[in-house]
Protein backbone atom coordinates (compact mmCIF):
# COMPACT_ATOMS: atom_id res chain seq x y z
CA UNK A 1 0.00 0.00 0.00
CA UNK A 2 2.04 2.87 -1.32
CA UNK A 3 0.66 6.34 -0.81
CA UNK A 4 2.14 9.82 -1.20
CA UNK A 5 5.05 10.39 1.21
CA UNK A 6 5.97 6.68 1.26
CA UNK A 7 9.71 6.10 0.97
CA UNK A 8 10.64 3.41 -1.56
CA UNK A 9 13.82 1.48 -2.16
CA UNK A 10 15.12 1.17 -5.70
CA UNK A 11 15.35 -2.32 -7.21
CA UNK A 12 17.51 -1.52 -10.27
CA UNK A 13 20.90 -0.05 -11.15
CA UNK A 14 19.55 3.29 -12.40
CA UNK A 15 21.53 5.25 -9.80
CA UNK A 16 18.76 6.30 -7.45
CA UNK A 17 18.85 4.94 -3.93
CA UNK A 18 15.69 6.12 -2.31
CA UNK A 19 12.44 7.47 -3.72
CA UNK A 20 9.47 9.23 -2.18
CA UNK A 21 6.10 8.68 -3.77
CA UNK A 22 4.26 11.93 -4.49
CA UNK A 23 1.39 10.80 -6.70
CA UNK A 24 -0.28 7.59 -7.82
CA UNK A 25 -1.31 7.47 -11.45
CA UNK A 26 -4.45 5.84 -12.75
CA UNK A 27 -7.42 7.62 -11.21
CA UNK A 28 -8.08 11.04 -9.74
CA UNK A 29 -8.66 10.00 -6.17
CA UNK A 30 -6.66 6.87 -5.88
CA UNK A 31 -5.40 6.07 -2.41
CA UNK A 32 -2.90 3.25 -2.64
CA UNK A 33 -0.59 1.71 -5.19
CA UNK A 34 0.20 -2.01 -5.27
CA UNK A 35 2.58 -4.17 -7.30
CA UNK A 36 2.47 -3.18 -10.96
CA UNK A 37 1.18 0.37 -10.48
CA UNK A 38 2.94 3.46 -11.75
CA UNK A 39 3.69 6.25 -9.30
CA UNK A 40 5.31 9.65 -9.64
CA UNK A 41 8.21 9.94 -7.23
CA UNK A 42 11.03 12.21 -6.12
CA UNK A 43 14.58 10.96 -5.79
CA UNK A 44 15.56 11.52 -2.19
CA UNK A 45 18.98 9.97 -2.36
CA UNK A 46 21.12 9.08 -5.36
CA UNK A 47 24.44 7.39 -6.06
CA UNK A 48 27.05 10.06 -6.85
CA UNK A 49 28.17 10.52 -10.47
CA UNK A 50 25.13 8.96 -12.13
CA UNK A 51 22.51 10.26 -14.54
CA UNK A 52 19.87 10.69 -11.88
CA UNK A 53 20.16 13.37 -9.24
CA UNK A 54 18.59 14.19 -5.93
CA UNK A 55 15.21 15.98 -6.05
CA UNK A 56 14.50 14.89 -9.60
CA UNK A 57 10.89 13.92 -10.38
CA UNK A 58 10.55 10.55 -12.13
CA UNK A 59 8.07 7.77 -12.73
CA UNK A 60 8.45 4.37 -11.15
CA UNK A 61 6.75 0.98 -11.19
CA UNK A 62 6.16 -0.71 -7.85
CA UNK A 63 7.77 -4.18 -7.79
CA UNK A 64 7.88 -5.11 -4.10
CA UNK A 65 5.38 -4.31 -1.38
CA UNK A 66 5.04 -5.18 2.26
CA UNK A 67 1.34 -5.54 1.64
CA UNK A 68 0.75 -9.07 0.49
CA UNK A 69 -0.21 -9.89 -3.09
CA UNK A 70 -2.78 -12.66 -3.27
CA UNK A 71 -3.30 -14.96 -6.21
CA UNK A 72 -6.52 -16.82 -6.85
CA UNK A 73 -4.75 -20.16 -6.30
CA UNK A 74 -3.91 -19.23 -2.73
CA UNK A 75 -0.30 -18.14 -3.16
CA UNK A 76 0.60 -15.03 -1.18
CA UNK A 77 3.63 -12.97 -2.12
CA UNK A 78 4.91 -10.55 0.47
CA UNK A 79 8.26 -8.79 0.63
CA UNK A 80 10.00 -7.16 3.53
CA UNK A 81 10.22 -3.71 1.97
CA UNK A 82 8.63 -1.46 -0.62
CA UNK A 83 10.64 -1.03 -3.80
CA UNK A 84 10.22 0.40 -7.28
CA UNK A 85 11.93 0.45 -10.67
CA UNK A 86 12.60 3.80 -12.33
CA UNK A 87 11.08 4.18 -15.82
CA UNK A 88 10.88 7.04 -18.30
CA UNK A 89 7.78 8.48 -19.95
CA UNK A 90 7.75 5.79 -22.64
CA UNK A 91 7.94 2.95 -20.14
CA UNK A 92 11.55 1.96 -20.77
CA UNK A 93 13.44 1.20 -17.58
CA UNK A 94 16.27 3.64 -16.77
CA UNK A 95 18.50 0.98 -15.33
CA UNK A 96 19.77 -2.04 -17.23
CA UNK A 97 19.44 -4.71 -14.57
CA UNK A 98 16.94 -5.50 -11.84
CA UNK A 99 18.03 -7.13 -8.64
CA UNK A 100 15.07 -8.90 -7.13
CA UNK A 101 12.68 -11.72 -7.83
CA UNK A 102 9.63 -10.26 -9.50
CA UNK A 103 5.99 -11.33 -9.50
CA UNK A 104 4.69 -12.55 -12.83
CA UNK A 105 1.67 -10.31 -12.55
CA UNK A 106 3.92 -7.59 -13.94
CA UNK A 107 4.00 -9.38 -17.29
CA UNK A 108 0.24 -9.42 -17.48
CA UNK A 109 0.15 -5.72 -16.66
CA UNK A 110 2.37 -5.12 -19.70
CA UNK A 111 5.72 -4.61 -18.01
CA UNK A 112 7.43 -7.38 -19.98
CA UNK A 113 10.56 -5.24 -20.27
CA UNK A 114 11.02 -5.19 -16.52
CA UNK A 115 10.31 -8.92 -16.30
CA UNK A 116 12.87 -9.71 -18.99
CA UNK A 117 15.57 -7.76 -17.13
CA UNK A 118 14.89 -9.49 -13.83
CA UNK A 119 16.94 -12.45 -12.63
CA UNK A 120 13.98 -14.48 -11.43
CA UNK A 121 10.23 -14.51 -11.85
CA UNK A 122 7.98 -15.68 -9.04
CA UNK B 1 -9.10 -11.35 -8.95
CA UNK B 2 -9.42 -13.26 -12.17
CA UNK B 3 -11.80 -10.67 -13.50
CA UNK B 4 -9.50 -7.85 -12.51
CA UNK B 5 -6.52 -9.41 -14.27
CA UNK B 6 -8.63 -10.21 -17.31
CA UNK B 7 -9.89 -6.67 -17.62
CA UNK B 8 -6.43 -5.20 -17.41
CA UNK B 9 -4.77 -7.58 -19.84
CA UNK B 10 -5.54 -6.73 -23.37
CA UNK B 11 -5.45 -10.30 -24.52
CA UNK B 12 -7.99 -11.56 -22.07
CA UNK B 13 -10.22 -8.65 -22.88
CA UNK B 14 -11.17 -10.24 -26.18
CA UNK B 15 -12.23 -13.58 -24.82
CA UNK B 16 -15.82 -13.77 -23.73
CA UNK B 17 -16.53 -14.10 -20.06
CA UNK B 18 -18.29 -17.46 -20.24
CA UNK B 19 -15.38 -19.10 -22.00
CA UNK B 20 -12.90 -17.71 -19.57
CA UNK B 21 -14.97 -19.11 -16.74
CA UNK B 22 -15.04 -22.51 -18.39
CA UNK B 23 -11.31 -22.42 -18.85
CA UNK B 24 -10.90 -21.52 -15.25
CA UNK B 25 -12.96 -24.51 -14.21
CA UNK B 26 -10.87 -26.83 -16.34
CA UNK B 27 -7.57 -25.57 -15.09
CA UNK B 28 -8.83 -25.31 -11.59
CA UNK B 29 -7.50 -22.48 -9.54
CA UNK B 30 -4.42 -21.71 -11.57
CA UNK B 31 -5.82 -18.82 -13.53
CA UNK B 32 -2.34 -17.48 -14.10
CA UNK B 33 -1.09 -20.51 -15.96
CA UNK B 34 -4.23 -20.64 -18.06
CA UNK B 35 -3.70 -17.04 -19.10
CA UNK B 36 -0.20 -17.90 -20.21
CA UNK B 37 -1.18 -21.14 -21.94
CA UNK B 38 -3.92 -19.37 -23.81
CA UNK B 39 -1.30 -17.38 -25.67
CA UNK B 40 0.66 -20.42 -26.75
CA UNK B 41 -0.43 -20.66 -30.31
CA UNK B 42 -0.13 -17.04 -31.43
CA UNK B 43 3.18 -17.20 -33.31
CA UNK B 44 5.69 -19.98 -33.91
CA UNK B 45 9.42 -19.53 -33.80
CA UNK B 46 9.80 -20.31 -37.53
CA UNK B 47 7.16 -17.81 -38.52
CA UNK B 48 8.81 -15.15 -36.41
CA UNK B 49 12.17 -15.84 -38.01
CA UNK B 50 10.64 -15.67 -41.50
CA UNK B 51 8.94 -12.36 -40.73
CA UNK B 52 12.14 -10.92 -39.28
CA UNK B 53 14.13 -11.84 -42.40
CA UNK B 54 11.37 -10.39 -44.58
CA UNK B 55 11.50 -7.00 -42.86
CA UNK B 56 15.31 -7.12 -42.91
CA UNK B 57 15.86 -6.91 -39.18
CA UNK B 58 19.59 -6.95 -38.42
CA UNK B 59 21.42 -9.31 -36.16
CA UNK B 60 18.59 -11.65 -35.19
CA UNK B 61 19.45 -13.88 -32.26
CA UNK B 62 17.32 -16.64 -30.82
CA UNK B 63 18.14 -17.39 -27.21
CA UNK B 64 16.66 -20.40 -25.44
CA UNK B 65 15.67 -19.30 -21.97
CA UNK B 66 17.31 -21.22 -19.11
CA UNK B 67 15.14 -23.93 -17.68
CA UNK B 68 14.63 -22.44 -14.28
CA UNK B 69 12.67 -19.59 -15.89
CA UNK B 70 9.36 -21.14 -16.82
CA UNK B 71 7.72 -17.98 -18.02
CA UNK B 72 9.02 -18.22 -21.61
CA UNK B 73 10.80 -20.68 -23.88
CA UNK B 74 12.62 -18.48 -26.37
CA UNK B 75 13.76 -14.89 -26.52
CA UNK B 76 14.32 -13.39 -29.96
CA UNK B 77 16.39 -10.22 -30.14
CA UNK B 78 16.42 -8.14 -33.33
CA UNK B 79 17.88 -4.75 -34.21
CA UNK B 80 16.17 -2.09 -36.30
CA UNK B 81 18.02 0.70 -38.04
CA UNK B 82 15.70 3.49 -36.93
CA UNK B 83 12.65 3.98 -34.75
CA UNK B 84 10.48 3.58 -37.85
CA UNK B 85 12.16 0.32 -38.68
CA UNK B 86 11.67 -0.98 -35.15
CA UNK B 87 7.99 -0.04 -35.29
CA UNK B 88 7.66 -1.76 -38.65
CA UNK B 89 9.13 -4.96 -37.25
CA UNK B 90 6.46 -4.95 -34.56
CA UNK B 91 3.73 -4.16 -37.06
CA UNK B 92 4.84 -6.98 -39.34
CA UNK B 93 4.66 -9.49 -36.50
CA UNK B 94 1.18 -8.35 -35.50
CA UNK B 95 0.07 -8.50 -39.14
CA UNK B 96 1.40 -12.04 -39.38
CA UNK B 97 -0.55 -13.06 -36.28
CA UNK B 98 -3.71 -11.57 -37.76
CA UNK B 99 -3.14 -13.28 -41.09
CA UNK B 100 -2.64 -16.61 -39.42
CA UNK B 101 -5.93 -16.42 -37.58
CA UNK B 102 -7.99 -15.02 -40.40
CA UNK B 103 -11.55 -16.29 -40.21
CA UNK B 104 -11.28 -17.29 -36.59
CA UNK B 105 -14.06 -16.16 -34.35
CA UNK B 106 -11.78 -14.59 -31.81
CA UNK B 107 -8.34 -13.45 -32.65
CA UNK B 108 -5.58 -13.81 -30.08
CA UNK B 109 -3.10 -11.05 -30.64
CA UNK B 110 0.33 -10.84 -29.05
CA UNK B 111 0.63 -8.14 -26.42
CA UNK B 112 2.87 -5.30 -27.54
CA UNK B 113 4.75 -2.95 -25.26
CA UNK B 114 6.55 0.25 -26.16
CA UNK B 115 4.88 0.87 -29.50
CA UNK B 116 4.90 4.67 -29.09
CA UNK B 117 8.57 5.12 -28.37
CA UNK B 118 10.13 2.86 -30.96
CA UNK B 119 13.37 2.36 -29.06
CA UNK B 120 12.49 -0.97 -27.54
CA UNK B 121 9.34 -2.86 -28.50
CA UNK B 122 8.50 -6.17 -26.88
CA UNK B 123 6.09 -8.50 -28.67
CA UNK B 124 4.98 -11.10 -26.17
CA UNK B 125 3.30 -14.02 -27.92
CA UNK B 126 3.18 -16.43 -25.02
CA UNK B 127 6.15 -18.76 -25.07
CA UNK B 128 8.21 -16.74 -27.55
CA UNK B 129 9.13 -13.17 -26.70
CA UNK B 130 10.47 -10.89 -29.43
CA UNK B 131 12.53 -7.83 -28.53
CA UNK B 132 12.95 -5.27 -31.30
CA UNK B 133 15.47 -2.63 -30.31
CA UNK B 134 17.43 0.13 -32.00
CA UNK B 135 21.20 -0.13 -31.87
CA UNK B 136 21.75 2.22 -28.93
CA UNK B 137 19.15 0.51 -26.79
CA UNK B 138 20.53 -2.89 -27.69
CA UNK B 139 24.04 -2.05 -26.57
CA UNK B 140 22.69 -0.24 -23.49
CA UNK B 141 20.51 -3.03 -22.16
CA UNK B 142 22.75 -5.88 -23.39
CA UNK B 143 19.96 -8.46 -23.31
CA UNK B 144 22.08 -11.20 -24.87
CA UNK B 145 24.63 -10.78 -22.13
CA UNK B 146 21.93 -11.21 -19.53
CA UNK B 147 20.27 -14.23 -21.11
CA UNK B 148 23.12 -16.14 -22.71
CA UNK B 149 25.42 -15.84 -19.76
CA UNK B 150 23.20 -17.96 -17.54
CA UNK B 151 26.43 -18.93 -15.89
CA UNK B 152 26.46 -16.20 -13.31
CA UNK B 153 26.05 -18.88 -10.72
CA UNK B 154 28.91 -20.92 -12.18
CA UNK B 155 31.25 -17.95 -12.04
CA UNK B 156 30.40 -17.29 -8.44
CA UNK B 157 30.89 -20.99 -7.77
CA UNK B 158 34.41 -20.83 -9.13
CA UNK B 159 35.19 -17.91 -6.89
CA UNK B 160 33.76 -19.77 -3.94
CA UNK B 161 35.83 -22.85 -4.67
CA UNK B 162 38.95 -20.76 -4.89
CA UNK B 163 38.08 -19.16 -1.60
CA UNK B 164 37.55 -22.50 0.08
CA UNK B 165 40.78 -24.11 -1.06
CA UNK B 166 43.26 -24.38 1.77
CA UNK B 167 46.33 -22.32 1.13
CA UNK B 168 49.44 -22.76 3.21
CA UNK B 169 50.35 -19.63 5.04
CA UNK B 170 53.45 -17.82 3.99
CA UNK B 171 56.29 -18.40 6.31
CA UNK B 172 57.37 -14.92 7.30
CA UNK B 173 59.49 -15.93 10.19
CA UNK B 174 63.10 -15.03 9.86
CA UNK B 175 64.31 -18.35 11.08
CA UNK B 176 65.27 -20.57 8.15
CA UNK B 177 62.86 -23.49 7.87
CA UNK B 178 65.57 -26.14 7.43
CA UNK B 179 67.22 -25.33 10.69
CA UNK B 180 63.95 -25.87 12.52
CA UNK B 181 63.63 -29.29 11.00
CA UNK B 182 67.15 -30.15 11.88
CA UNK B 183 66.73 -28.93 15.41
CA UNK B 184 63.50 -30.92 15.68
CA UNK B 185 65.29 -34.04 14.54
CA UNK B 186 68.14 -33.41 16.93
CA UNK B 187 65.63 -32.85 19.73
CA UNK B 188 63.98 -36.16 18.98
CA UNK B 189 67.34 -37.84 18.91
CA UNK B 190 68.19 -36.19 22.18
CA UNK B 191 65.03 -37.55 23.75
CA UNK B 192 65.92 -41.02 22.62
Amino acid sequence: MIQPQTRLNVADNSGARELMCIRILGASNRRYAYIGDIVVAVIKEAVPNTNLERSEVIRAVIVRTCKELKRSNGIIIQYDDNAAVVIDQEGNPKGTRIFCAIARELRQLNFTKIVSLAPEVL
Amino acid sequence: MFGAVGARTWLRYHSSHSESLLQQCRVGFSSLSSAVNGRNCVLDLHEIENVLTDVKADDVKVIPVPKHCDWADFMVVATGRSTWHVKNIAQALIYKAKQKQRGAERMLLPSVEGQEGGKWIVIDSGKVIVHALDEKARSYYNLEGLWTRGTIKNESDEDLQKALVKVRRKNNSKKPAQKECLSGVSMQEGCK
